[in-house]
């Protein structure tokens, strides 16, 4: 076997493996009673998502929408703005700043306003999404535009190139890496800003099986719910590292070494 | 669609904390069209400086460039400018093909520019076939630099600038790649002005040898070059090349050390 496909499985099976364990393990220990009633065992929290699959798959939709909506909309707003900057010199810090300020508003302050402008509902909750996500996106961009080497826009000078032309072959690949670290870390917020704007009070949502799982004492629940934020928020963050490994085929020396 | 060079009184300067440092000071110098120059010098003594002012990547302080009857500004606009850097500078994320064909999309392949020579050609001329396909990471220095010149070959320059591109490369590649040079530029016919530190490459390439001496930068002798061509490797054995070596050594020495020359004579 080549040695680099030993490697992809042994990075692959080695997690597996080890959450395997875990969670025997952590079965184990509830069966044997070492385990405080606020632990469920493994079981009994695939037991709860068997219990109501369709509720929960609904509540997982709306999450879901939700948060593909606002990065949707905080990705096209970013890269827009990262690309006036890259085009008006004297734009770009009062995009960052602006981006800066819009971003230290707390979440959970925004919500009730948001709520009481637009209503309580599915635009409120995208739009908290979106302002919980952009702002990686944004830095990633910002940075990556202007991440091409000196040597590289020289040639493409001496060749006097159109500044489109300069755009597309240069900054944007020269970009990639760094818009897809910020498209990577922005992916698990936007699931983070959707379950903050439910629990301010929504109608439907994992974050409101959470609330009410959390009121109700009902431990199993609030761990169903946990692990499938959780997993929501690895499933962002992996669509976009796959999206990375096929569009980025050549050595970049920007790339994180793993 | 060569053309002359003519750089009359070029100057360069740069303000750093307030005072002048002169880069370039009043540098004169003249090739024919087609010709094959050559900028030797110290480092400091401006002639990556004056190779980038010819290129227009940066503008003279005072003083005149022309190539035929133009600016090196609409001499750059007209795509006739052809410019081999010190590293390749390759695009990474293009194959080698790609890489060479990069002037062709910057221009369109509808110009005039367009060298009659097509890509794959060019890379038949450099040695790379059976590379079209690799990306600039799986090549080695010297071949990454192959590229490059292919890729200044891909329109038809008028002037071809080399600014050390062989700098980084062991001697025996470098021998090979300034004989493959010479091919080209004989084949294409463009006037050449090549950048380097060494004497015996500098007289071995060139038509005329440009001295240049450092703080502040200016060209102190002119050598010209009575070598025929082609050239080849024995003539680097002959009395004339010898002679012409000692003539630009001691534009760049001076007479300071009569055993220095001596010695650096055994060396060349």
């Amino acid at each position: 076997m080549p040695s680099w496909s030993r490697k992809a499985l042994l990075s692959f099976l080695l997690p597996v493996a080890g959450v395997a364990a875990a969670l025997l393990l952590v079965e184990y220990l509830k069966r044997a009673g070492f385990l405080p009633v606020t632990i469920p065992a493994p079981s009994q929290v695939w037991e709860a998502l068997l219990a109501n699959p369709r509720g929960i798959g609904l509540a997982l939709a709306e999450t879901t929408a939700n948060a593909v909506r606002g990065y949707a909309v905080a990705t096209v707003v970013a890269l827009g703005a990262a690309f006036v900057g890259a085009l008006v010199a004297a734009l770009r810090p009062a995009i960052y700043n602006l981006g800066v300020g819009l971003s230290s508003i707390p979440l959970i302050a925004a919500t009730p306003l948001l709520a009481l402008w637009l209503g309580n509902g599915p635009l409120t909750r995208s739009l908290i999404a979106g302002l919980a996500s952009y702002f990686p996106i944004l830095v990633g961009a910002m940075q990556g535009f202007r991440a091409y080497e000196t040597n590289h826009m020289e040639l493409f000078h001496v060749y006097s190139a159109s500044r489109w032309r300069v755009f597309c072959s240069l900054i944007l690949p020269s970009s990639l890496p760094y818009l897809f670290a910020g498209l990577k870390l922005a992916a698990p917020l936007a699931v983070l800003g959707s379950l903050t704007a439910e629990l301010t009070g929504a109608d439907n949502g994992i974050g409101v099986l959470m609330l009410s799982a959390l009121f109700s004492f009902d431990t199993k629940q609030v761990w169903l719910t946990v692990l499938i934020s959780c997993a929501l928020s690895g499933a962002g963050y992996a669509i976009w590292a796959l999206i990375e490994r096929v569009v980025i085929y050549w050595d970049s020396p920007t790339e994180l070494k793993t | 669609m060569s053309k002359d060079l003519k750089v009359q009184a070029a100057s360069k300067w740069f303000e750093s904390r307030g005072s002048q440092v002169i880069a370039l000071d009043r540098a004169n110098l003249s090739l024919p069209e087609g010709g094959f120059g050559a900028l030797i010098g110290p480092s400091g003594c401006g002639k990556s400086t004056l190779l980038r002012m010819i290129a227009d990547i940066t503008p003279p302080s005072s003083g005149t460039i022309l190539l035929g009857n133009e600016l090196p500004s609409a001499a750059r606009r007209a795509h006739a400018i052809g410019f081999v850097f010190q590293s390749a500078t390759l695009l990474p994320w293009r194959t080698v093909r790609a890489n060479i064909s990069l002037p062709l999309t910057i221009v369109g392949r509808g110009s005039k520019r367009v060298a009659s020579r097509t890509p794959d050609e060019l890379i038949e001329l450099v040695n790379l076939k059976g590379f079209e396909d690799s990306l600039p990471a799986h090549l080695s220095g010297g071949m990454q630099q192959r590229v490059s010149i292919a890729r200044a070959l891909v329109l038809e320059p008028d002037i071809l600038l080399l600014d050390e591109p062989f700098g980084a490369l062991d001697e025996i590649t470098r021998q090979r790649m300034n004989l493959e040079l010479l091919r080209i530029w004989a084949e294409s016919g463009t006037t050449a002005l090549l950048v380097t530190h060494s004497i015996g490459e500098a007289v071995f390439m060139a038509d005329t040898v440009f001295v240049m001496s450092p703080r502040p930068g200016r060209v102190s002798l002119t050598v010209d070059v009575p070598l025929p061509r082609p050239r080849t490797l024995e003539m680097m054995a002959s009395q004339a090349f010898f002679d012409t070596v000692n003539r630009v050594r001691d534009g760049l020495f001076g007479a300071e050390s009569p055993q220095m020359n001596d010695h650096l004579a055994s060396v060349y």
